[in-house]
């Protein structure tokens, strides 16, 4: 691809004094609701996290934001910005990545897609590791997009931009760094998104999918998989069934959200575009209850958030995917799960659908790698990066089963002498 | 029983005006999608048009406002224990009627209403005349509502606020009086009717009447679609109402009956927050009522500013739904007679049938053309002489209280 043709341009995280102004004093007005007596997390984020965590973020963190922004800049270079095309007249959005190259010429082009309420932060920790260069496993080019409506991507303008979309944008993005095969990880909306790149790029582009999230559909039609599962707690292994208790348990309280912002979005956006403790509040409750007893700094909250509180189209954006996919599927999103290419997975026990083994295998019929985890939840990359990258090398690396699916990239370093002696 | 009871009058402190002002310049708004109309949530643009209003024109008027609340609203508070809760301090308005026999009647609120509701019924229930039947009003702020203190302890559910509304008629020396109810206001006075009915409330009215499906209530719908072969084209479009609120109206009633403290965060916080969500219900859960902005601002404010704050009023649908895991379709049956208004555009619009065979009192119904979900507010002539004739010489329920029957 022409150099001259490319619209992309280095990115660098730059929130301008006016932004940072404006959370000071939105920050100083805040208004905090009462509780109840003994609350704890029963009612939702308990108050006293709330306070201290907004006290710190007016008068610790804000103060010191140049250190987190270069922090992040670090820890996620390098940045860029290029636009994209999308078909069906949703024009031109101009899509936030990071990509960072291994020092092996031949590694795996990766592409990390995130969730709700996730960022393009949560390739942080893993990033480091899958460029890292060792004969003992393969490398990888990563690829982080910033979803559009995520980020410093732009949003769409237009009703009906779904997983479709999504999936156009990450591949016209890979095809555009020339790779035109790759490989692709997702967790969240991640997970739908890479499915659907498998599903409909694959396996001409994407060659291979690894989830976190993975699904599998209920025997019974989807909308009635409670009083389902509820008979079938009997055959399932204790796993299974502390499994399917969780899912039951989130489906029954932590689901309030996914109710919202799958029907009246705008709604709730007016709330998290205005008010930075009902936006951390929104966030916190999740990164807390799907995660498994992680130990969030307030730093590491406050970063978090940050990525949506500045984000380049507001956090209200970011909820419209959950409209678009009940719209597009109202069948729901746990059928027509199978992909034509190998697809692994990593199963992590506090994660918020955590069902039967055998759901998983009969929805996919190309399962080539599990992985089970004693411990982690959803946020796998964040939690548990060193287990996640380690599935990863296990899968592409040699003797995997997805060793070198990406022809002449098998994220290994070459052994030139092995080609008849020329440097 | 010692009387706690003061007069009252809406008096909102100049920091807590100075600081909705502020936060008002503040306000950050969102995007939208192009063509979103009410899809997505409120629009865009009301929402604005709400937010400059009330920042540049309606705060600055506030004491005007203000001034009207109280001269339409005789209010009080009072103290009122509550079995295993304390003492909580109570807000209500008490207007009495001329006739010095009229019926007491007490009006309960739901969410998102408020004691607001009844300001354009207040005047035509007290009204003296020879046609119809008079009532003294009362009008409580449910706790956490209005101004109102909020429980402080875990479990205060539909018992609760019904022992509250019983005992506070007690207070005002109505030993045997009538219920209003809509909303919660509706299963509050339904359990009013169960606990302390026919020895004290001795006949109550809802305009959100409900009944039992046939299936169990957790799958409505496939029920519902076999049925929507066999029933009138008006049950069919009321199931087709009731459809769109499940499927799209009831994101507000997950969020609030499983993490309301997370989501009160954010109305407590941000007045366009509050805006956003209450108003989206005004339109949606009306019938094309023509709100003014200022009518809306009002609306919020009792909210913005109510004693316990935005988030405590949430709270009941966590409470109620852990009490009630098997839904509010239960155990609707009262032993004293019930009334039912109908109006179209309410938001369970179930088939007569239903209503009827789980409400073996009901002694009269109503059905109206027009109206949705705030009766008291959209339709006050259509639910006041519902009420009349409910109550009325010649009407079903009229002498229910005995000695007092609304007339000179």
């Amino acid at each position: 691809m022409s150099q001259a043709l490319s619209s992309e341009k280095p990115f660098q995280i730059s929130i301008s004094s006016f932004d940072l102004t404006l959370l000071r004093q939105k920050l100083e007005l805040v208004r905090l609701a009462h509780e109840v007596d003994n609350a704890g997390w029963d009612y939702g984020v308990p108050l006293s996290e709330i306070k201290r965590l907004t006290a710190y973020w007016k008068d610790t963190f804000l103060p010191k934001w140049h250190e987190h922004e270069a922090k992040l800049n670090e820890d996620l270079g390098p940045q860029f910005t290029r636009d994209i095309e999308v078909d069906g007249g949703f024009g031109k959005i101009n899509v936030h990545y990071v990509h960072r190259k291994s020092a092996v010429v031949d590694a795996v082009p990766l592409l990390f897609v995130h969730g709700w309420p996730g960022s393009v932060l949560e390739v942080k920790k893993i990033l480091p590791l899958l460029v890292e260069e060792s004969p003992d496993y393969p490398s990888f080019h990563v690829v982080a997009i910033s979803l559009p409506g995520y980020g410093f991507s732009e949003a769409p303008q237009r009703k009906g931009f779904e997983a479709v979309q999504l999936a156009e944008v990450c591949n016209k993005l890979m095809l555009s760094l020339g790779y035109t095969e790759y490989v692709t990880q997702g967790g969240d909306v991640g997970s739908l998104v890479t499915r659907k790149i498998a599903q409909i790029y694959g396996p001409k582009h994407s060659k291979a999918w690894h989830t976190n999230s993975p699904i599998g559909e209920p025997p019974h039609p989807i909308k009635r998989p409670l009083l389902l599962l509820s008979h079938l707690l009997f055959s399932y292994s204790p796993s299974e069934k502390a499994g399917l208790e969780r899912t039951m348990q989130f489906q029954k309280q932590g689901s309030g959200y996914f109710a919202q912002q799958s029907t009246q979005p705008q709604t709730l956006g007016y709330s998290l575009d205005d008010s930075p403790v009902g936006l951390l509040a929104w966030i916190y409750e999740k990164l807390v209850n799907w995660s498994d007893g992680y130990s969030w700094t307030d730093d590491e909250v406050l970063t978090w958030i940050s990525v949506y509180w500045f984000s380049k189209s507001g956090p209200a954006a970011s909820t419209r995917i959950y409209y678009e996919l009940a719209q597009a599927y109202p069948e729901g999103i746990f059928s027509g799960v199978q992909t034509p290419i190998p697809v692994g997975h990593s199963y992590f026990p506090q994660d918020i659908f955590v069902v039967p083994r055998r759901w998983i295998r009969a929805a996919n019929p190309t399962l080539v790698f599990e992985s089970d985890h004693e411990s982690g939840g959803h946020f796998a990359a964040h939690e548990r990066p060193e287990e996640l990258v380690s599935d990863l090398r296990k899968m592409f690396g040699k003797g995997g089963p997805c060793y070198g699916v990406v022809p002449g990239k098998t994220g290994y370093v070459v052994d030139v002498i092995k080609f008849g002696g020329r440097d | 029983m010692s009387n706690t009871e003061a007069p009252f009058r809406i008096s909102i402190p100049d920091d807590e005006l100075e600081s909705l002002k502020q936060k008002l310049a503040l306000t950050r708004f969102p995007d939208e999608l192009e063509d979103a109309g009410r899809d997505y949530g409120a629009p865009l643009a009301d929402i604005q048009r709400l937010t400059n209003h009330w920042k540049d024109t309606y705060l600055s008027k506030w004491r005007e406002h203000e001034a009207k609340l109280n001269e339409d609203f005789p209010q009080f508070t009072r103290d009122i224990e509550v079995d295993g809760f304390g003492t909580l301090n109570i807000h209500y308005v008490h207007k009495k009627s001329t006739v010095v026999d009229a019926v007491p009647l007490l009006f309960v609120h739901g969410w998102p209403g408020s004691f607001l509701e009844a300001r354009k019924i207040l005047p035509l229930l007290v009204e003296d005349s020879p046609e119809h039947p008079s009532f003294h009003v009362v009008v409580v702020s449910l706790p956490g509502y209005g101004f109102s203190e909020a429980p402080k302890k875990k479990g205060f559910g539909v018992p609760q606020y019904a022992e509250i509304g019983h005992k506070l008629m007690l207070a005002l020396g109505y030993n045997e009086y009538v219920t209003q109810g809509g909303d919660w206001g509706s299963l509050i006075t339904r359990k009013i009717a169960q606990v302390y009915g026919p020895k004290h409330s001795k006949a109550w009215h809802t305009n959100t009447p409900i009944g039992e499906a046939p299936h169990p209530t957790r799958r409505p719908w496939l029920l519902l679609s076999y049925l929507l072969f066999t029933l009138s084209p008006k049950e069919k479009a009321g199931l087709e109402r009731t459809k769109w609120f499940q499927e799209k109206g009831i994101g507000y009633f997950k969020e609030q009956s499983t993490q309301p403290q997370t989501l009160g965060y954010s109305l407590a916080d941000s007045p366009v927050g509050l805006l956003g969500w209450i108003y989206e219900k005004l339109v949606n859960w009306t019938d094309e009522y023509p709100w003014t902005d200022d009518e809306v601002l009002t609306w919020i404010s009792i909210y913005w500013f109510s004693r316990a704050g935005p988030a405590a009023s949430v709270r009941i649908y966590y409470e109620v739904s852990n009490q009630s895991p098997e839904g509010f379709a239960r155990n609707i049956e009262t032993p004293i007679p019930v009334g039912h208004s109908y109006f179209p555009k309410e938001l369970a619009v179930l088939p007569r049938s239903w209503i009827k065979a789980s409400n073996p009192t009901l002694v009269f119904e109503s059905e109206h053309e027009g109206g949705g979900h705030f009766a008291a507010h959209e339709r006050p002539e259509g639910l006041v002489s519902d009420l009349r004739k409910m109550f009325g010489k010649g009407g079903p329920a009229f002498g229910v209280v005995p000695g007092k029957t609304g007339y000179v």
